[in-house]
């Protein structure tokens, strides 16, 4: 039974200070069975983020619906976590407050919430920085603690903004072989989006590529490779050739960008 | 915000003088002082100055002792300090409600800024004949000059911590299920607390001239009523005494919300 079943969805922008309204997203359908790893891939602009954002309830849908194992989704809910691009950590409150913060909002009844903020901490190895604060922290640190918090109320969909979109790329590799490791422990269903080929094919059981105006899904593409994964499977024959397919959509993708630009 | 700036810069200095160890400024700046008192003591004796204007520093101690011994000193003081705690009490309680509207309801603020800034740019000062004419020369009118005096600073400074809060924690803690009573209490109050207190240490300095400059102008008791007493007598050690008093008294209330605002501000990166 899929987990997560998008059918026809459209969202609705209306432009700053105007009337004018265009669509994000339009006509997108999707489903995401439980315990899958699925990336969104798609040059800026296609309406990833607010794709994944919608699945999150932060976002209106204008047309079609979003059901999360048969129930509609009209808002943010305790079954679904998200982790942002940009870290938003509480500045005030230190590590251990922040992965706290999100037990605290969902009124968590599950054990002593302070128990289970530092399981999640461990978890993302972070134990020796548990009273720090997030300006002590680098890149790298912080969105460790916004995964931890997101964990820690056991989500069954765990939802990744761009998580490391703003890091270099070697912590990018370290932080997406760490998740690689945390989802392989209880492989909740998880969305991703990057605009990182590589690290979308290294994560995911399923790749969605995406187009632009108004944001589309051009093509699904199963990843066929084998788990646990590890760095080197980066250069097996395999990955190159759905890096190659990839490139192949994205390309096609920013041309046509291109042309329209010229055109306008 | 101006205002905002001028405590980020005064948080570096006071967390430098937290660590005792009189540095080069430190010892620059008592050294001035010294000279100051030294300098202030020999000119009349020189003949550099009359010192019927400037007293002496000498004169101002043996005054001091006499004015907390026999000139009811103390019955002054309460006056205006009751003055102060009134008005400045009144503004607490109507300001942070206000900025916290203020700063939340787009339409609000839209509909009260312009009247607001243009009574925050004038000196409320100037209101003070009409407060005296309606109030009387009471307590009351006092009371009311250090209510509005001390309002705008903390209005306009909780206007800027509520709508200074970053939509992307908003937008987090609402992804966690997060009320609006919620979203208000973790992030928005925490978030603005350090431009709050910035508003409070501001409102002291002018809550302070309000209570004085409204006792000289019209009053019957209080601080300002003696400075307006002994500056008419040319009783110079005396007022400069009562002066002395009301600047220690704004100055220690200042330095103590001050650390208070250093307190909660730990968090803000430099």
């Amino acid at each position: 039974m899929a987990e997560i079943e998008i059918r026809n969805l459209g969202i609705d922008y209306r432009k700053p200070n105007s009337d004018e309204v265009f669509a994000a997203v339009d006509d997108i359908s999707l489903s995401i069975a439980a315990g899958e790893f699925v990336s969104i891939v798609g040059s800026s602009g296609c309406g990833k983020s607010t794709l994944l954002l919608s699945v999150a309830g932060l976002v209106k849908i204008a047309r079609g619906t979003i059901t999360i194992g048969g129930r509609p989704v009209s808002g943010p809910g305790p079954d679904r976590a998200v982790v942002f691009q940009d870290a938003s950590l509480l500045p005030w409150r230190t590590v251990l407050g922040n992965v706290r913060f999100g037990l605290e909002m969902q009124r968590w009844t599950g054990g002593d919430l302070t128990e289970r903020a530092m399981s999640m901490i461990k978890l993302v190895g972070l134990a020796r920085f548990a009273d720090y604060h997030p300006h002590q922290l680098s890149g790298g640190m912080r969105q460790r603690v916004n995964i931890a918090r997101a964990l820690a109320v056991d989500p069954q969909v765990l939802l990744m903004d761009e998580p490391f979109g703003a890091l270099d790329a070697q912590t990018r590799e370290i932080m997406g072989g760490e998740l690689l490791r945390i989802w392989e422990g209880d492989k909740k269903t998880a969305l991703f989006v990057t605009h990182d080929i590589d690290e979308a094919i290294f994560l995911s059981d399923k790749v969605v590529v995406m187009g632009r105006n108004p944001g589309h899904i051009k093509e699904v593409i199963a990843i066929d490779l084998p788990r646990p994964r590890t760095q080197e499977i980066l250069d097996t024959p395999q990955f190159t050739e759905y890096r190659r397919r990839l490139r192949a959509h994205l390309a096609a993708d920013m041309a046509g960008m291109h042309f329209m630009e010229e055109a306008a | 915000m101006a205002m905002v700036a001028t405590s980020a810069r005064d948080t570096g200095k006071s967390r430098a003088a937290r660590n005792w160890r009189p540095d080069r400024s430190t010892v620059i700046s008592m050294l001035s002082v010294a000279v100051f008192f030294i300098l202030w003591q020999l000119a009349p004796e020189m003949g550099w100055v009359n010192g019927r204007f400037t007293s002496q520093p000498t004169q101002v101690l043996v005054a001091a002792i006499d004015v907390i011994l026999n000139d009811d000193f103390f019955y002054h003081a309460r006056i205006s300090l009751a003055e102060f705690s009134l008005g400045f009490a009144l503004a607490l309680v109507v300001s942070i409600p206000l900025g916290v509207l203020l700063g939340t309801s787009r339409t609000a603020r839209h509909l009260i800024d312009p009247p607001l800034m243009a009574l925050y740019v004038a000196p409320t000062l100037v209101l003070l004949p009409i407060l005296v004419v309606s109030l009387g020369i009471g307590m009351a009118s006092k009371v009311a000059i250090v209510f509005l005096n001390a309002l705008f600073p903390i209005v306009v400074n909780t206007i800027a911590g509520m709508s200074e809060a970053d939509p992307k924690l908003i937008r987090a803690a609402r992804s966690f299920g997060a009320s609006k009573l919620d979203v208000f209490v973790r992030i928005l109050l925490p978030g603005s607390l350090p431009s709050i207190l910035t508003g409070i240490r501001l409102a002291v300095g002018r809550g302070v001239m309000g209570v004085v400059v409204g006792e000289l102008f019209v009053s019957q008791a209080g601080i300002g009523y003696q400075l307006n007493t002994y500056g008419s007598a040319m009783r110079i050690d005396r007022l400069l005494v009562y002066a002395l008093v009301v600047s220690v008294f704004g100055y220690l209330l200042t330095v103590s919300v001050r650390a208070l605002e250093n307190r909660v501000s730990t968090w803000r990166p430099e």
